[in-house]
């Protein structure tokens, strides 16, 4: 194998860019096959010297910039009007003008990305490792301060056959070409090359797309996914709801006995610390608000069928007055229907995934007792 | 179609008159090369040594201080109410603004074909890399738990929630990343070439793969260098969009907000300009001490310190108008708390660093209308290091003298810092400075493929090539 029968290209060094473009067009007239240049840095008119055509980079960039604009808007608008508004300073969910900054960068974001990878990705078609011009002698003078013009076989079907190396190494010599080359062709393709990178790019793109539309997806179909601990199903207790840990279906504990909770003895009672201490340092008596002591159910209606006459039904339940599930309070169905404070309490609680919930609604759903609204 | 050596037409113009040259005595690709390119292939001098040793162990304070915060919490600070933002947004707003050199240097002075800028672009593209990196650090140790930081970006996620795009700080989160993306790939692109050049000349056996594999299998075709020149003349006019606005909203992070001092609408320009003046100030330091080590005094000559001097200047006294303008629009508004603010910046507890930052920033640099203090090194150091230290006071009166009065008089305190910040800001300047001092070593410091382009007679002379 070690006979090339491919020739990829013969290729010459001149010594300044002057002397390349000069041999260009003699070299461009004996149509040999296709011409490339290889320079230390741009020369200027190269391009169109060698007849290429224009880069296509400027059109390609201003599409994507449009993309950027267009993307980075409709993905606001659609996250903060649409899919999780936050009311922010009294403004229109979707007023834009906030939008700017980050269309802006985005737009950006993407015309960097199309100018400087699409350029080498998929116009340049770099990174190319092991490229014959790359294994030649030349490529050290190349990228030093030497400028090379190589003749190719031409691109078109049946040209590449025509391909005469002697001739083109003949025609390089005559424009004043030096240090000529014959560079054989690739044996095999090149390890990495931009179409291999460029797969792995869509696929990794792909694939946060379908990951993060999966997400979203999941979440918007099954808010509480059982494997996920959420707050809203650990065990707890509340005092104004049933529960069915204790045999009695009450969430509220029933004081003790014989007890009574700080802060809620009757006028007229002491503790044995209190009693042991002078009086004018007890707390309740101290200041202003001496003698009162706070109702904490004011200003409730009365419940239909109420049997404790005695405004303040805490205090009494709780200084040992005989308690059941007769007792009036919040923590009962038939209560909870008939007053509109209750009402309105439940409904908050059962936005939780209360069991038997009277009002309906579920979890992440309830936002108004439908109830409330008719009963008003 | 003109020499190229003279940008100004008439080449028996008198001598004051004629552009300066760009490089001093004969430059040749192969000698620009040579003397840039050597220094990854030769070993580093011992004071390479010891000043990488000096800047990594202020580095590594700084980690160690970062991490003592990430143990025990933000309380390792001196942040407390009302003063929330204090040494981290400082840092972060100050390494930002040092960064905005870097792109103006490169890119806004490469669309107004600056030809000047080719000797120094590549060490400002790097320091504006190196910056941001720094810069990069504080908000995300200020948000206390830096490890759900990835919460700041929209992505589909179990808590079934979006961030707020009417929030000034998310707008920085987008400008930041978005700036340090596009800066590094400007970058790298244009390290590209030279990549090649390192490659093709290095015969190490360790860093000829390194470079191969970094250059991507460059080969100078015209095809390729066709697309390379479209490519970067777009990325220069985006990053110029872009460093205009990534500094514009930074200062949004103030502006928007009603804390008096700081609901200001210069704050963007104010803050671009403050940028640049920094940035400025950082880059003519680094470079001396560059450009005299590196022996590089031919190609980085007394003309580029002179018209960095010249362009602080300029910053300089657009500083002194922003000054002057907060001063009257705090008179103007007839506002109490406006006023109140500002007369904390010159006056009161914190009066003293209202006036170093107007003597460090708008005084001092009035020397360089002076040619011999453009000339001289002392004078050139001696401002930028004043500009330096000014301007990150600058933000230090901002923020925390805006923040330390605060409309409710019951909660005024007072902001002092602790060891850990100063050791933290300490060690973001031991980072910034060990990434130069590595970048000198490893990357070719002058864009050499840019300045080949511009060497005299690098051009053909004959045949209509401008558009």
């Amino acid at each position: 194998m070690s006979e090339t029968t491919e020739v990829f290209s013969v290729l010459g060094l001149f010594d300044s860019a002057e002397a390349l473009m000069q041999a260009i067009p003699k070299l461009r007239e004996r149509r040999l096959g296709h011409l490339e240049a290889y320079t230390p840095y741009p020369v200027h008119g190269l391009d169109r010297a060698l007849g290429q055509r224009r880069s296509p980079v400027g059109g390609m960039v201003f599409v994507m910039g449009l993309l950027g604009v267009a993307t980075g808007l409709l993905f606001q608008w659609w996250v903060s009007a649409v899919d999780y508004p936050i009311v922010t300073g009294g403004k229109s969910p979707s007023s834009w003008q906030a939008f700017v900054p980050i269309m802006f960068e985005i737009m950006v974001l993407f015309a960097a990305f199309t100018a400087g990878l699409g350029m080498l990705l998929l116009l340049s078609r770099l990174p190319f490792f092991g490229h014959p011009v790359l294994r030649s002698r030349a490529i050290q003078g190349i990228t030093r301060d030497r400028f090379a013009l190589a003749v190719e076989p031409g691109r078109e079907a049946g040209e590449s056959a025509r391909f005469d190396p002697e001739a083109a190494r003949a025609a390089l010599l005559a424009v004043g070409a030096r240090d000529l080359e014959t560079l054989p062709a690739l044996e095999r393709g090149p390890f990495l090359t931009a179409g291999s990178i460029q797969k792995s790019l869509a696929g990794i793109a792909v694939a946060c797309l379908v990951a993060g539309a999966a997400t979203y997806g999941a979440i918007k179909l099954t808010p509480v996914l059982s494997p996920v601990s959420h707050m809203l199903v650990q065990p707890r207790l509340d005092p104004q709801m049933e529960s069915r840990f204790f045999k009695d279906g009450r969430g509220m504990r029933p004081p003790v006995p014989g007890t009574v909770a700080r802060g809620f003895l009757p006028p007229g009672f002491h503790t044995q610390d209190e009693a042991a201490q002078p009086p004018a340092q007890h707390p309740r008596s101290a200041g202003p608000r001496q003698g009162r002591i706070p109702d904490p159910l004011r200003g409730l209606p009365r419940p239909p069928g109420q049997r404790h006459a005695h405004p303040d039904r805490r205090l009494r339940c709780q200084a040992g007055q005989p308690h059941g599930p007769q007792l009036p309070g919040l923590h009962r169905r038939a209560d909870l229907r008939g007053h509109r404070a209750g009402q309105e309490r439940h409904a908050v609680l059962c936005r939780g995934p209360a069991r038997g919930c009277p009002l309906g609604g579920g979890p992440l759903r309830a936002r108004a007792p439908a109830g409330a609204e008719r009963q008003r | 179609m003109l020499p190229d050596s003279t940008p100004f037409p008439l080449a028996d113009a008198p001598e004051n008159l004629r552009a300066p040259a760009l490089v001093v005595g004969k430059v040749t690709p192969g000698s620009l090369d040579d003397q840039v390119l050597r220094f990854p292939d030769q070993g580093p001098p011992l004071k390479w040594y010891l000043a990488l040793a000096f800047t990594g162990s202020v580095a590594a304070i700084g980690v160690v201080l970062i991490g003592y915060t990430f143990w025990t919490g933000i309380g390792a600070w001196g942040n407390t109410s009302p003063v929330f933002w204090a040494f981290d947004i400082i840092n972060f707003v100050f390494w930002v603004g040092i960064g905005h050199a870097g792109t103006l240097i490169s890119a806004i002075l490469f669309l107004f074909r600056k030809r000047w800028r080719n000797a120094i672009a590549r060490f400002a593209e790097a320091m504006t890399i190196f910056a941001v990196i720094c810069a990069g650090i504080f908000p995300l140790i200020h948000v206390g738990r830096p490890w759900l930081a990835f919460w700041l970006l929209p992505y589909p996620n179990q808590r079934g929630i979006w961030p707020n795009f009417r929030s000034p700080l998310l707008w920085d989160v987008f400008a930041v990343s978005t700036y340090f993306t596009v800066s590094l790939l400007f970058w790298y692109l244009g390290l590209l070439p030279d990549l090649a050049s390192l490659r093709d000349r290095t015969t190490s056996r360790i860093r000829k793969p390194i470079y191969t594999v970094l250059s991507l299998g460059w080969r100078g075709a015209a095809d390729h260098w066709k697309h390379f020149e479209k490519a970067y003349l777009l990325l220069a006019g985006l990053a110029t969009g872009l460093v205009l606005s990534v500094h514009s909203v930074v200062s949004f992070d103030f502006a928007t907000s009603i804390v008096p001092g700081w609901h200001m609408t210069i704050f963007p320009p104010y803050f671009v300009v403050g940028a640049i003046f920094a940035g400025f100030a950082m880059v003519l330091m680094v470079l001396i001490v560059v450009r005299e080590t590196m022996d590089l005094r031919n190609l980085i000559t007394d003309f580029h310190l002179e018209v960095m001097c010249k362009v602080i200047l300029g910053m300089s006294c657009l500083m002194g108008y922003a000054y002057a303008v907060e001063g009257f629009t705090a008179w103007y508004s007839m506002n109490t708390y406006i006023q109140h603010t500002f007369m904390n910046y010159i006056h009161g507890f914190y009066g003293w660093a209202g006036w170093l930052t107007i003597s460090c920033n708008v005084l001092i640099p009035q020397l360089l209308w002076f040619r011999t203090c453009r000339r001289r090194y002392f004078w050139m150091f001696l401002v930028s290091l004043a500009v330096t230290v000014g301007m990150w006071f600058e933000r230090f009166v901002i923020i925390v003298i805006s923040l330390y009065n605060d409309y409710l008089p019951s909660s005024w305190h007072v902001y002092k810092p602790t060891l850990v910040d100063y050791g933290i800001l300490l060690g973001s300047f031991g980072i910034f400075f060990s990434l130069v001092l590595l970048f000198a070593r490893v990357l070719p410091v002058i864009a050499t493929s840019e300045m080949k382009a511009d060497l005299p007679g690098s051009q053909p002379r004959h045949g209509d090539h401008h558009e």
